[in-house]
């Protein structure tokens, strides 16, 4: 029977599924979260396992920060059997210790280095080309559609980028929303907040004059679309203020 | 007149400077607007494909000066116009905050005279920074000839300052902007090196070049970028390739701006920077400019064939460097991995080796990948510039080639 074993989706609840695996030597066919649908010859298996906290700490001081931040990033990734890939890195990891990023012939681990790095990318990318509006009561509202999952880590830059303003930036995509205050940031689901969509007085005629400033700067004689594509691919302009209009 | 006017103005008039890095500085946000980011932050690309970090604007685009390349002549009959300080940092938090950009670059034509201008510069940057709290990133353009005390004061504002030394000699810069002196340029980056510092301008200085408009070969280019590099620190050079704006018999009559020129100075630039290149390595008196179809690493490779095929597994960090595909970090990750274990072919991609360029010139565990037959100077030479090919735009300048 091929096992797969279902976690509720948090990542340490998973760190926690593959450390218990590899402890007693099970050897999974995938592990899914909760919303997974079997096939007929698959067999789900759900486990009731603490949920250690510690267990971040430990795999730090075991495999090092890198491996730790890698690991999180591939949690976050879009990519379809990560939680297998993880599974299959720990295993190596066990043995490599703090060495194991720099085991590159290791499939898991360039894996592990290809997909978080993507992450990681489109992350310092959406840093960006995320665009706010201004809302009535000077609130700065942001939607944005990335491929992976990086609300929490575009959030905690604007934290203190925006440290002195209140923003709200949501995820069209996973339909979460992540909220701060001026002192610290929450993800909720959508449904949970409701923000009036007003925008403020000025707003309109300030995004006016940034579409003035992005036409004027480039220099007509060096226009390279391909260029532009390469670096703006068109999957982020439905949000980006000043080129959405040329879709 | 009004501010969507006077944007469309000085935006026009800033736009032909290369600069828009937004990097190598730290500011932490207390009570203040915003903070820095170490590495910079691109925040969108225009219809060039340039980046745009920084609203990138000049203070007026009146000028005392009369430089036959630029937009902003004295002889130029285009409207003039200037920002009031207030003005500059209304656009720079609103667009700010938006997050369209990570900061201001703020330079400026010559009014009335360099300290004068100097002086505008400073009064903007210490209201934005003072009253206003602003944090972001801040260039600022030093104005040539203008006294010690006010670059002082500037320095201590901003984070990256330049000075552009416009043309790469002496001869071109008479020729062409004859107000500009070189040592005026030459003094202010003396100043800035010796007083650089965490708190004055913590990004540290670049300048500009422009290609193309004058005669200068690409090694007389790349010989006075090495110099700016070892005696004044710079950050960065940047090349600007010519684009014909004013009709003058001085200047050459040029179709299309020289783009891949420019792509090749800027890949040299980089391997005098990150690859322990020389100048001497890349071009001579002979071979004074670069080869347009092939980039300047392979060519340096082709012409030093004999140093070649190299083991991964044993050549040294330099000579890995030297390889064609192989950059800083796939170089580094070759020599922490093979502490570990023998590199073998398969592994290479992985690690970020482009294989298609490197395969004519490495031994991957004694073996070549190729046919052997095929290691020799033409064959890896057309099969080099077939890929390069459908990287080089098609424009006039290639074609002239064929």
């Amino acid at each position: 029977m091929n096992n797969i074993y279902i976690y509720d989706g948090d990542f340490i609840s998973l760190l926690n599924i593959i450390l218990y695996l590899l402890k007693n030597n099970l050897h999974p066919e995938n592990i899914k979260t909760d919303v997974y649908h079997p096939s007929l010859f698959e067999n789900t298996i759900y486990l009731s396992i603490l949920k250690n906290e510690k267990i971040i700490d430990q795999i730090i001081s075991a495999f090092g920060q890198y491996a730790m931040r890698s690991m999180y990033y591939v949690f976050l990734s879009k990519e379809e059997n990560k939680e297998l890939i993880l599974y299959y890195f720990f295993q190596n990891a066990l043995k490599r210790r703090h060495k194991i990023m720099y085991y590159h012939n290791l499939k898991c681990v360039s894996e592990v280095l290809r997909i978080s790095n993507y992450v990681r990318h489109e992350t310092h990318k959406m840093k960006g080309f995320l665009r706010f509006k201004e809302l009535e009561k000077n609130i700065l509202y942001a939607e944005m559609e990335p491929t992976n999952n990086i609300l929490f880590l575009v959030s905690c830059h604007f934290v203190n980028r925006l440290k002195n303003e209140f923003w709200v930036i949501k995820d069209n995509k996973r339909k979460i929303i992540s909220i701060y205050d001026k002192k610290q940031f929450v993800i909720v689901k959508e449904e949970e907040f409701k923000l009036s969509q007003k925008e403020s007085k000025g707003e309109q005629n300030i995004e006016f004059l940034w579409r003035i400033f992005y036409k004027t700067i480039g220099i007509k004689e060096r226009r390279n679309e391909r260029c532009r594509m390469n670096f703006m691919p068109k999957k982020y302009w439905k949000y980006i203020t000043e080129v959405k209009e040329e879709l | 007149m009004e501010l969507q006017e006077k944007l469309k103005i000085l935006a026009d008039s800033a736009k032909y400077d290369a600069s828009c890095s937004s990097s190598g500085s730290n500011r932490k946000s207390g009570s203040g607007v915003g903070n820095t980011a170490i590495a910079g932050i691109c925040h969108s690309f225009a219809s060039d494909g340039r980046c745009i970090s920084l609203l990138k604007i000049l203070l007026t685009n009146c000028c005392i000066f009369d430089c036959k390349y630029c937009l902003n002549r004295k002889s130029n009959n285009i409207k003039r116009a200037i920002f009031t300080p207030e003005e500059i940092c209304t656009l720079t938090l609103n667009f700010y905050r938006r997050n369209y950009i990570e900061g201001l670059f703020l330079s400026s034509g010559i009014i009335k005279n360099p300290d004068y201008t100097m002086e505008l510069l400073i009064k903007t940057i210490f209201l934005l920074r003072n009253k206003y709290h602003f944090n972001g990133y801040i260039h600022a353009k030093a104005i040539p000839g203008a006294s010690p005390k006010l670059l002082k004061k500037l320095g201590l504002l901003v984070d990256r300052l330049s000075a552009n030394i416009e043309l790469p000699t002496e001869n071109g810069l008479k020729l062409l902007a004859p107000n500009k002196e070189s040592k005026n340029v030459s003094q202010i980056m003396e100043y800035v090196k010796i007083n650089q510092s965490k708190k004055y301008v913590p990004a540290g200085q670049s300048t500009q070049m422009i290609i193309g408009a004058t005669k200068e070969t690409d090694l007389q280019i790349m010989s006075k970028s090495a110099n700016l590099y070892n005696q004044y620190h710079l950050k960065r050079v940047f090349y600007s390739a010519y684009v014909p704006i004013n009709k003058d018999n001085l200047l050459p009559s040029l179709e299309h701006p020289p783009l891949i020129r420019e792509n090749r100075l800027y890949q040299a630039d980089w391997l005098l920077r990150y690859y322990n290149f020389k100048v001497t390595d890349l071009l001579d008196v002979k071979n004074p400019n670069f080869n347009i179809l092939i980039d300047p690493k392979a060519d340096w490779a082709l012409r030093h064939l004999e140093e070649f095929p190299k083991e991964i597994n044993t050549c040294s960090y330099n000579e890995l460097l030297k390889i064609p595909g192989i950059g800083v970090k796939s170089a580094r990750r070759i020599i922490s991995s093979r502490r570990n274990f023998t590199i073998h072919l398969e592994d290479l991609k992985r690690m970020g080796v482009v294989l298609k360029r490197a395969k004519y010139f490495i031994l991957c565990n004694g073996k070549y990948i190729t046919n052997k037959e095929f290691f020799n100077k033409k064959f890896i030479e057309r099969n080099v510039m077939l890929e390069e090919r459908s990287l080089i735009p098609t424009n006039k300048e290639q074609l002239r080639l064929f």
